[in-house]
């Protein structure tokens, strides 16, 4: 996250507050309470600075980057006959999966000759019985043009929403922790992984285990998005780094002579 | 009318960075830094730098690993002078360097003076 | 509609089949890999896998097998350490991330790393003093510095505590400065500390 000048105010404030919050008589001993991540500071560090709300169509670059970019380097480099997988997770209450699957169905102009499963997966059993359930705010469709709303969505009441059916019925939903191989496992392989904002809350051991089950996850060639404020290269270096016109992603390295 | 020489410092060690920032700017030079090979690396191209200063022992790209890398890259780059320290002052560490591309090799911690004459040295610059 | 859903292709078995000392010397990366990570957190896959790092050249099963050593605690430490000195950078930055892992979740380990007779285990192991708790950094390398006599070890303890020294660590900054005096680079690594230290916060009001 960057932060100019103008926001000083915005950002002396916060961290006044957890100063606060956290008992730290000076910076120096809130910084080292920081460093060391003393009782998960650096995840109420990033609560304080990060609107944690998921809505449609967020961070939709990365939608640009799979329809314009990923998914054409995925066909390319593999056989047909295997259909396209995608994953999302954490999902949340099913924001980002939907999403995925309506801006393929809108953008995608040959998304009607494959095959494209998504998944979509969180720890949260709570949140994902609101994903199977497929109903929506206001602020989550704020993103949406009305037409788009029209087209996928039936209204409940004045105030919400809910998705269509079959858009319902075409995304797959299950429980992961992400830390666990016996539970990453069992999803197999995809071709695209949505992964934002949930690595940075994990301590350095967890996350470096979460980027290896992420990394079997992946078919090789396979990409992994992340938020746009975190960066893979300081998480693992299983990843290579790919700088697309909408976005930066990150790869599993194609099949090479190295396996046996 | 001579210019100002570029340095590119490459150490992980912010007081040492400092250090050799304060030294070669009262000197003359411009400083340049970076705390790894691997961001010394991105900077690189396009910097113009007339001189590299690099720290053997590095975390994630030794200074071994970043010279041998900038010998492969295009010149001007591939060319520039490279001064490594260490603190290490054996014979095969000495040998090591050289093989590395290394024109020069300095024992840590250095003085503020042998800094200086050697960073003009290897820049070509007159004192 | 192109949007499916199917049970999916059968996921990879990823289970060691093979044992784990037998998949770490297969001639497949993949094998390895999966041998690597199965070992994580057991102690008596400590020194295998610290014997098979030396010889394993695919970055990700080296990514693996720290990870693996990274959560056994004080069994790591002892498989880890001589990677310390390995001519190999990367060994030596996946050792010294693994070690900050297990120094960050047992902080007695890393005393005994400041004292080593290996100039630069001390050098690295005073990096690793940033992942302690809090308060525990700067009375550690204070301790370092009143004994140390190598310069360099003594940089680096200085470098680590113009992050979180504080106003106790003067005095023995003094002291340091006053043994080091005929080395330029220390007496400014410990000015420029003390200046660190001494110097108001900037957000400390209210």
């Amino acid at each position: 996250m960057v932060f100019t000048e103008t926001k000083r105010y915005y950002v002396e404030r916060r961290v006044m507050e957890r100063m606060a919050a956290s008992g730290s008589g000076t910076f120096a001993s809130y910084f080292a309470r920081l460093r060391t991540d003393t009782q998960q500071e650096i995840e109420q560090f990033i609560n304080a600075f990060t609107v944690n709300e998921t809505y449609f169509y967020r961070e939709d670059h990365q939608l640009r980057c799979l329809t314009a970019d990923l998914l054409a380097e995925r066909l390319r480099t593999r056989p047909r006959e295997h259909g396209l997988r995608i994953w999302c997770v954490p999902c949340s209450t099913g924001e980002e999966p939907y999403s995925v699957a309506m801006w393929l169905l809108e953008n995608w102009p040959v998304v009607d000759q494959y095959e494209i499963e998504i998944l979509g997966s969180d720890i949260d059993t709570q949140a994902l019985q609101a994903c199977q359930r497929g109903v929506f705010g206001k602020r989550a469709l704020m993103r949406l043009t009305p037409a788009l709303i029209a087209r996928y969505f039936e209204p409940v009441d004045g105030e919400r929403w809910r998705i269509h059916d079959e858009l319902r019925q075409s995304v797959v939903f299950s429980r992961v922790n992400l830390v666990d191989s016996a539970e990453t496992r069992p999803h197999g392989q995809f071709d695209v992984i949505f992964c934002r904002n949930v690595l940075i809350y994990f301590d350095e051991a967890s996350r470096r285990v979460a980027a290896e089950n992420l990394f079997e996850n992946l078919r090789p060639g396979g990409f992994i998005c992340l938020g746009h404020t975190e960066s893979m290269s300081r998480i693992s270096p299983l990843f290579t780094v790919r700088r697309f016109a909408d976005a930066i992603v990150y790869q599993r390295p194609p099949e090479g002579a190295t396996d046996g | 009318m001579a210019e100002r020489k570029t340095v590119l410092v490459v150490d992980d060690a912010s007081l040492v960075r400092l250090y050799y920032r304060t030294t070669l700017e009262a000197a003359g030079f411009n400083v340049e830094e970076a705390l790894n090979g691997l961001e010394a690396l991105e900077k690189l191209p396009g910097l113009g730098a007339d001189l590299l200063i690099v720290d053997i022992n590095m975390p994630q790209m030794d200074g071994f690993s970043f010279l041998a890398a900038t010998r492969q890259m295009d010149a001007p780059v591939a060319g520039t002078p490279a001064l490594l320290t260490s603190t290490e002052s054996r014979e095969a560490d000495f040998e090591a360097a050289r093989v590395a591309g290394a024109n020069y090799y300095l024992v840590k911690p250095v003085s503020q003076q042998t800094l200086v004459e050697v960073a003009s040295m290897l820049c070509g610059v007159r004192r | 509609m192109p949007l499916v859903r199917r049970p999916g292709p059968p996921p990879q078995d990823l289970r060691a089949t093979a044992g784990i000392l037998e998949g770490l010397a297969s001639p497949s990366e993949e094998a390895r890999w999966i041998a690597a990570r199965a070992a994580a957190g057991i102690a008596d896959y400590a020194t295998p896998l610290a014997a098979a790092l030396g010889r394993e050249p695919a970055p990700r099963v080296r990514q693996a097998m720290f990870t693996s050593l990274s959560r056994m605690d004080s069994a790591g430490v002892g498989a880890v350490l001589p990677l310390l000195r390995s001519d190999d950078a990367g060994l030596r930055t996946g050792a010294l991330d693994a070690l900050r892992i297990m120094v960050r979740s047992s902080p007695e380990l890393l005393p005994p790393l400041l004292d080593d007779t290996d100039v630069d285990v001390s050098i690295l192991s005073c990096e690793l003093a940033r992942a302690l708790p809090a308060d525990a950094a700067p009375a550690l390398l204070c301790d370092l510095l009143r004994r140390e006599e190598d310069p360099n070890v003594c940089a680096a303890a200085v470098d680590v505590l113009a992050e979180v020294g504080q106003s106790e660590a003067l005095p023995v900054l003094a002291a340091c400065a006053l043994k080091f005096r005929d080395t330029p680079f220390l007496t400014f690594a410990i000015q420029v500390t003390v200046e660190r230290i001494s110097s108001p916060p900037p957000l400390a009001r209210a």
